[in-house]
C-alpha cells in the first residue's frame, strides 16, 4: 500500500464517527420526509463505506483523489421505490432538503441511447445544509458529501443481479450475456412504466367515481370494492338506521359494511344504481322487520349494519329465497357457521308474520 | 350473574353464568376492564351458561371487542343460545363477532 493510500485511510479513520452519525441522520431525515409526504417505499437505507471497500477502491483509483474530501460515496443512502414516478417526486424533495452537487450528480436513466438498456438509477451527491442540521460535536457533517441513490424495486433487482452475475465473478462477461441482461433491463423498464401508468389511471378512475357518486349518477358506476366504498361514504343507509334506532332511542354503533358488497353482487347488482334501487324498493319492509324484532325489546344499541342487513333479508324473502337463501346470506356476512341455519329459521319465522310476506312474493 | 376468568393454555376464557342484565353488567364491568388489559391475546367469552343479554351486556362485549381489535388480539364468543344469537342478529352485530 502506498503512502498516499495510507494517508487517505487515516483520514477515513478520523472521519468514521462523523460518518456513522451522518448515516443515522440521513436515514432519519429521508424517512421523515417520505412519511410527511405520504410516499410509501420499499426501503430507505444508508451505509458507511467499510475500510476494506475504500482500500479496494483506492487500490484501483487512488491517484484520482487528492484528499478524503474528494471521495463522494464514503456515505451512501439508497431509497428503493415502488413506482418510477416516485423516483422523480423524491428527487424533488431531496433537492429541497439537501445541497446538491450538480456537477457530480448523474441521472443514469438518461445516459442510455434510444436503443440500449441497462443500469437505471438516479445518483445525487448531497451535503447537509447547516440550516437543516448542525452539531458542534461533528463540525464536518455539513461539508462531507454523501451519495443518494434513487431507484425502483425492479431497477434495484436488475442492478443487484447484474452486480452479482457480472462484477463479482471478476471475469469479463461474453457479449451474448451482456445482451441478455440488457434485454431484461428493457423488460423491467417497460414493467416499471406500466406500473406507473396503471397507478395513474386507477387514481383518475377513483376520482371519476367519486364525482359520479357525489352527483348521484349511480347508474354510471360499476359496482366494485372501490365504488361500493365511495357509495358507503354517502351514508345511504343512515336514514333507515336512524328510523330503526328511534324505536328504542338506540345508539348507533358504526361497523364495517364491506361484506355486503359480495351480497349485492350475488343479488346481480351490477351498478351502484342497482344497489340504490334495491334499497329504495325494500326500505319500508326492512323497517317493518326491524320494528317487529326490536319494538318489543328495550335494546337501545344497534349497529350501522342493521338497515342494510334487513334490506338483504327482505330481498331474499321477497325473491322466494326462503330459509336456504337466508342461510346463504348469513354465511356470506357472518362466515360459514352451522348455526346460521338456526338463525335463518328464526328470522324466517319472524318475517312470516309481516305483511310483505303475506302479500306473496314480488319480483 | 357470575363471571370466572381462567386460562386454557394460551387462551383466556371468561365464563358468564346467569343473566347479563343492566345490574349484572355494572357488576362485572371491573372484571371486563381487567380482561381488556390482556386484549392483545386470545380471549374467549364463554356464554354456554348465559341465559340473557341486555343492551348493557352488549356494550361490554363491544368494548372488549374494540380493545381486542386495537391491540391486535383475538376475541371469540362461544356457546350463545338462540335468544342471544337473535339479539346479535337483530341489532346487526352478528357479523362483528367471531361466534364459535
Amino acid at each position: 500500500m502506498d503512502l498516499h493510500t495510507e494517508f487517505l485511510l487515516e483520514q477515513y479513520d478520523e472521519l468514521r464517527p462523523t460518518l456513522e452519525h451522518m448515516s443515522a441522520l440521513v436515514e432519519e431525515l429521508l424517512g421523515r420526509t417520505l412519511r410527511q409526504n405520504d410516499i410509501e417505499v420499499t426501503s430507505v437505507k444508508s451505509r458507511v463505506k467499510t475500510r476494506d471497500s475504500l482500500a479496494g477502491k483506492l487500490a484501483l483509483k487512488g491517484g484520482k483523489y487528492g484528499s478524503i474530501d474528494d471521495i463522494t460515496d464514503l456515505l451512501g443512502a439508497r431509497i428503493i421505490t415502488f413506482y418510477t414516478d416516485d423516483v422523480d417526486r423524491i428527487a424533488a424533495m431531496a433537492e429541497k432538503l439537501f445541497d446538491i452537487d450538480w456537477e457530480n450528480s448523474v441521472d443514469k436513466r438518461r445516459l442510455h441511447q434510444l436503443d440500449s438498456f441497462g443500469y437505471n438509477s438516479l445518483h445525487y451527491i448531497c451535503r447537509i445544509p447547516k440550516s437543516l442540521y448542525s452539531d458542534p460535536d461533528y463540525p464536518q457533517l455539513n461539508t462531507i458529501p454523501f451519495e443518494l441513490q434513487l431507484r425502483t424495486t425492479l431497477q434495484h433487482a436488475w442492478a443487484a443481479i447484474n452486480h452479482d452475475t457480472g462484477y463479482k465473478s471478476g471475469v469479463e462477461i461474453p457479449r451474448e450475456y451482456l445482451r441478455q441482461m440488457s434485454r431484461l433491463a428493457s423488460l423491467l423498464e417497460l414493467a416499471d412504466d406500466e406500473f406507473s401508468r396503471i397507478r395513474t389511471e386507477l387514481t383518475a378512475y377513483r376520482r371519476r367515481v367519486q364525482q359520479l357518486v357525489s352527483s348521484g349518477r349511480l347508474d354510471d358506476v360499476q359496482l366494485d370494492g372501490d365504488t361500493f366504498g365511495n357509495y358507503l361514504q354517502t351514508e345511504p343507509f343512515d336514514a333507515l338506521n336512524k328510523r330503526i334506532a328511534a324505536l328504542n332511542q338506540a345508539e348507533i354503533q358504526e361497523v364495517p359494511l364491506d361484506a355486503y358488497l359480495r351480497v349485492f353482487k350475488a343479488f346481480d347488482c351490477r351498478t351502484l344504481g342497482d344497489v340504490h334501487r334495491l334499497f329504495l324498493k325494500y326500505e319500508e319492509d326492512a323497517y317493518s322487520l326491524a320494528r317487529y324484532q326490536l319494538g318489543n325489546t328495550d335494546i337501545d344499541i344497534i349497529s350501522s349494519a342493521v338497515g342494510v342487513q334487513n334490506i338483504c333479508i327482505v330481498y331474499i324473502l321477497r325473491q322466494g329465497g326462503g330459509k336456504i337463501g337466508l342461510t346463504r346470506l348469513f354465511n356470506a356476512i357472518n362466515g360459514d357457521n352451522p348455526q346460521n341455519e338456526q338463525l335463518a329459521d328464526i328470522t324466517y319465522m319472524q318475517a312470516s308474520n309481516l305483511p310483505f310476506m303475506k302479500q306473496g312474493m314480488l319480483r | 350473574m357470575n363471571i370466572t376468568i381462567e386460562n386454557e393454555g394460551n387462551i383466556i376464557v371468561a365464563r358468564l353464568v346467569g343473566r347479563l342484565d343492566t345490574a349484572a353488567a355494572a357488576e362485572i364491568t371491573p372484571d371486563i376492564q381487567a380482561l381488556a388489559e390482556k386484549a392483545a391475546g386470545h380471549i374467549i367469552i364463554d356464554c354456554s351458561e348465559l341465559a340473557y343479554i341486555s343492551s348493557s351486556g352488549l356494550r361490554l362485549f363491544l368494548s372488549l371487542r374494540k380493545d381486542s381489535a386495537a391491540k391486535g388480539g383475538k376475541l371469540q364468543v362461544r356457546g350463545i343460545n338462540d335468544d342471544i344469537r337473535q339479539v346479535f342478529m337483530m341489532t346487526g352485530f352478528i357479523s362483528l363477532f367471531e361466534i364459535i
